[in-house]
């Protein structure tokens, strides 16, 4: 063997020990994203309905290709999940531990109390140089409570706005059922978003010409409700709006078959819109009418219904939304040129957070989502109600 | 307040007192356990909750009538109760009174993680027997399931004193519960009537979860704790080691409950069945029926 032959197989060998391990590399770059939520506790099942959500939009977008971060690699998307145990101060403890990764955004979290905390540690306003919160954008995917992104600027949601679907929902009653003229609300007091949600159903409801002739209040865990729907009973309103979680929701509704209460119309909350109340009550929940921000009506909606209970979940207006901001980040990440290494874990989440303010606009499983300037999310919705032990589509209103 | 007023009220406190056995029935598991053992065995609640839990899935798996549901719970919250004696009691020092606290404070946060984990916190649905009942008395209603649970927790009451009372089994238990060294020496096996009286405690209260199960129409695992502190409260109201008191201590917390509520509210409602037990602490700490305290 020539000495120029050995020196050019020496060249080549060192060359292909030299570039091997930056090829495999470039291939096997992955991207973590952090979920967080409920996993345990009585709400485990938003945390279990969102992770797989989340898992099933990993796995579409990596089965496309992945995503191609700002140095021209393609990188898969793995997905990690938190449980916050829908508890404030666990959130911010997770949220603290997330932040100290190299994770440059987290999805979450389930409650809408953990989401109020958890907001309030991060830096109020961009560049505010006397506030030293958090630094780190967070994008929620079921926290329903309205309002809750404007607590700061590095705050997100991809949550229906449930005043805008009250708002429509009573003016469709309005006109649809124009002999209906007063409602009873039943409210369950002691969790932040139904108690918060009866609120914009009586605004919308006195706004749309109802009278509201009372309400009665309970709490998550209470038992009976027999002296809350005998004042029901006795209003005898046309509609009775129930703001309140399926296992509470069902407790009434059965309490209500029992007393013979027949309002004319029931409105549930969006989050009863779930199998949880058909499991617990479907015969008592016959006809009642919930907006939510999920059917599987389109084909993009039946694809993401049928990947999610693949990771075992159930797709419902929560994690739906989780499935849409897999798409948001990817997106984002892509037109923002993210990095994704540990040296660039500070001008990353910067570039996050600019990429998810700028947003005018995003696609969404029942059409385009759009963005206002309080980092909102404005989703198309539509009514279900039950019948026949399942929801089905009542009404798709205009956009 | 007009007449519709007081009869819807009294209406309330009827209801309120049928529900009342439930609590009732818890009040006695943790009477007994506290009478036998002088311990607060403070999974009792939760145990009765996981109880139901275990029939409907028993139920389920052998394609059983409804009507089963009780006795497959009351079997299911004997096993459990025997377990949490193994766990929580039977190799804790016992002269620790903090040990065997903690023991089944962990143990109540399992019991909860345990179903939570199993049904992911989605509320089920449980079986009412004669839920379609309604006995019409002029403008007052009582409902058949809450009456079919009324009447069975009677008779589980009734079973158990005749227990206490009529059998071997309920003399060791009562002579460990007055004088355990001397019940020692007359050869009763301590550790034996310990785990007995969990097992029937547990049977108890898998019949409590089952009719609180039942009474509501639903489980969920956000009943253990509110049952928990209702178990307490009626321990206390009606004595600690009193099973009549506890009896007496459920139907009153249960009427009382509703009566708060339907005069002053849920959010009030708590709050003045909390003030109840205060009241008790201070003018009377032995409860109902039991001796009168002095406090020192």
């Amino acid at each position: 063997m020539s000495f120029a032959r050995t020196s050019a197989l020496s060249a080549a060998l060192a060359f292909a020990l030299l570039a091997a391990p930056g090829d495999a590399d470039a291939q096997e770059r992955t991207v973590k994203i952090t979920g967080f939520g409920a996993k345990s506790g009585v709400v485990r099942v938003f945390g279990i309905n969102s992770e797989a959500a989340l898992k099933a939009a990993a796995e579409q977008i990596n089965n496309a290709g992945g995503v191609t971060l700002g140095d021209g690699a393609k990188a898969k998307i793995v997905i990690e999940f938190l449980d916050d145990r829908c508890n404030a101060e666990e959130g911010i403890s997770v949220v603290r531990r997330i932040a100290s990764s190299d994770a440059f955004v987290a999805v979450g979290p389930t409650c809408s109390n953990v989401a109020e905390s958890l907001f309030g540690i991060l830096q109020k306003k961009v560049g505010d140089a006397t506030d030293t919160g958090l630094q780190f954008p967070i994008i929620a995917d079921v926290a329903a409570k309205g309002g809750l992104a404007k607590i700061s600027e590095w705050s997100f949601r991809n949550v229906p706005s449930e005043f805008e679907m009250y708002k429509s929902l009573f003016a469709w009653l309005k006109t649809k059922h124009p002999d209906l003229k007063t409602i009873y609300g039943g409210v369950e007091k002691d969790f932040a978003h139904s108690n918060a949600t009866f609120g914009v159903m009586k605004a919308q409801a006195e706004a749309n010409g109802l009278q509201v002739l009372g309400q009665g209040e309970w709490l998550l865990a209470d038992t009976t409700f027999s002296t809350q729907v005998r004042e029901m009973k006795r209003a005898n309103a046309d509609i009775v709006a129930i703001s309140a979680h399926p296992f509470t929701t069902c407790g009434a509704l059965k309490e209500m078959e029992r007393q013979g209460v027949k309002p004319k119309l029931l409105i549930g909350l969006t989050s009863s819109s779930s199998i949880e109340t058909l499991q617990g009550c479907a015969k008592q929940a016959e006809g009642i009418i919930i907006p939510t921000s999920f059917a599987p009506v389109t084909p993009e909606a039946k694809n993401a219904a049928e990947q999610v209970a693949k990771f075992g979940g159930s797709a419902d207006l929560h994690s739906a939304a989780a499935y849409e901001v897999m798409f948001i980040l990817k997106d984002v990440i892509e037109k923002q040129k993210i990095i994704a290494k540990p040296d660039t874990v500070a001008a990353d989440r910067v570039k996050m957070r600019e990429g998810l303010a700028a947003l005018k606009e995003t696609n969404g499983l029942l059409g385009k989502i759009g963005r206002t300037a309080d980092r909102e999310a404005i989703k198309p919705f539509l009514y279900v109600h039950a019948k026949d032990g399942s929801w089905q589509v009542l009404h798709k209103p205009a956009s | 307040m007009d007449l519709l007023d007081i009869i819807d009220t009294l209406q309330s406190v009827a209801d309120g007192v049928l529900f009342g056995t439930t609590y009732a029935m818890l009040g006695i598991g943790f009477t007994l356990i506290f009478g036998v053992m002088h311990k607060i065995n403070l999974a009792y609640a939760a145990a009765s909750i996981g109880a139901a839990y275990a029939s409907l899935l028993i139920l389920a798996g052998l394609k059983a009538p409804p009507a089963l549901v009780f006795l497959l719970a009351a079997v299911s919250g004997g096993v459990i109760g025997g377990l949490i004696y193994l766990i929580c009691f039977r190799f804790i020092p016992l002269a620790n009174p903090l040990a065997t606290l903690m023991s089944t404070v962990g143990m109540l946060l399992l019991i909860d993680e345990i179903i939570v984990h199993t049904t992911a916190g989605v509320p089920l649905a449980y079986p009412a027997l004669f839920s379609d009942v309604i006995v019409r008395a002029g403008p007052f209603t009582l409902r058949g399931d809450l009456m079919f649970v009324f009447v069975l927790g009677c008779a589980c009451m009734v079973l158990l004193l005749a227990l206490l009372y009529r059998t071997k089994l309920g003399l060791a238990t009562r002579a460990v519960s007055q004088q355990p060294a001397a019940a020692r020496l007359c050869g009763i096996d301590l550790a034996r009537v310990n785990a007995l009286t969990f097992v029937i405690t547990g049977l108890v209260g898998g019949m409590a979860g089952a009719m609180t199960g039942a009474a509501i129409g639903m489980l969920s695992p956000l009943l253990s704790l509110p049952l928990t502190v209702k178990g307490l409260i009626v321990t206390v109201i009606g004595g600690l080691g009193s099973i009549p008191g506890a009896i007496i201590a459920g139907l009153l917390v249960g009427g009382l409950e509703n009566l708060f509520q339907s005069l002053r509210g849920v959010s009030e409602r708590d709050l003045y069945v909390m003030l109840l037990l205060f009241v008790f602490l201070v003018f009377r700490p032995g409860g109902l029926f039991g001796s009168v305290g002095e406090r020192s």
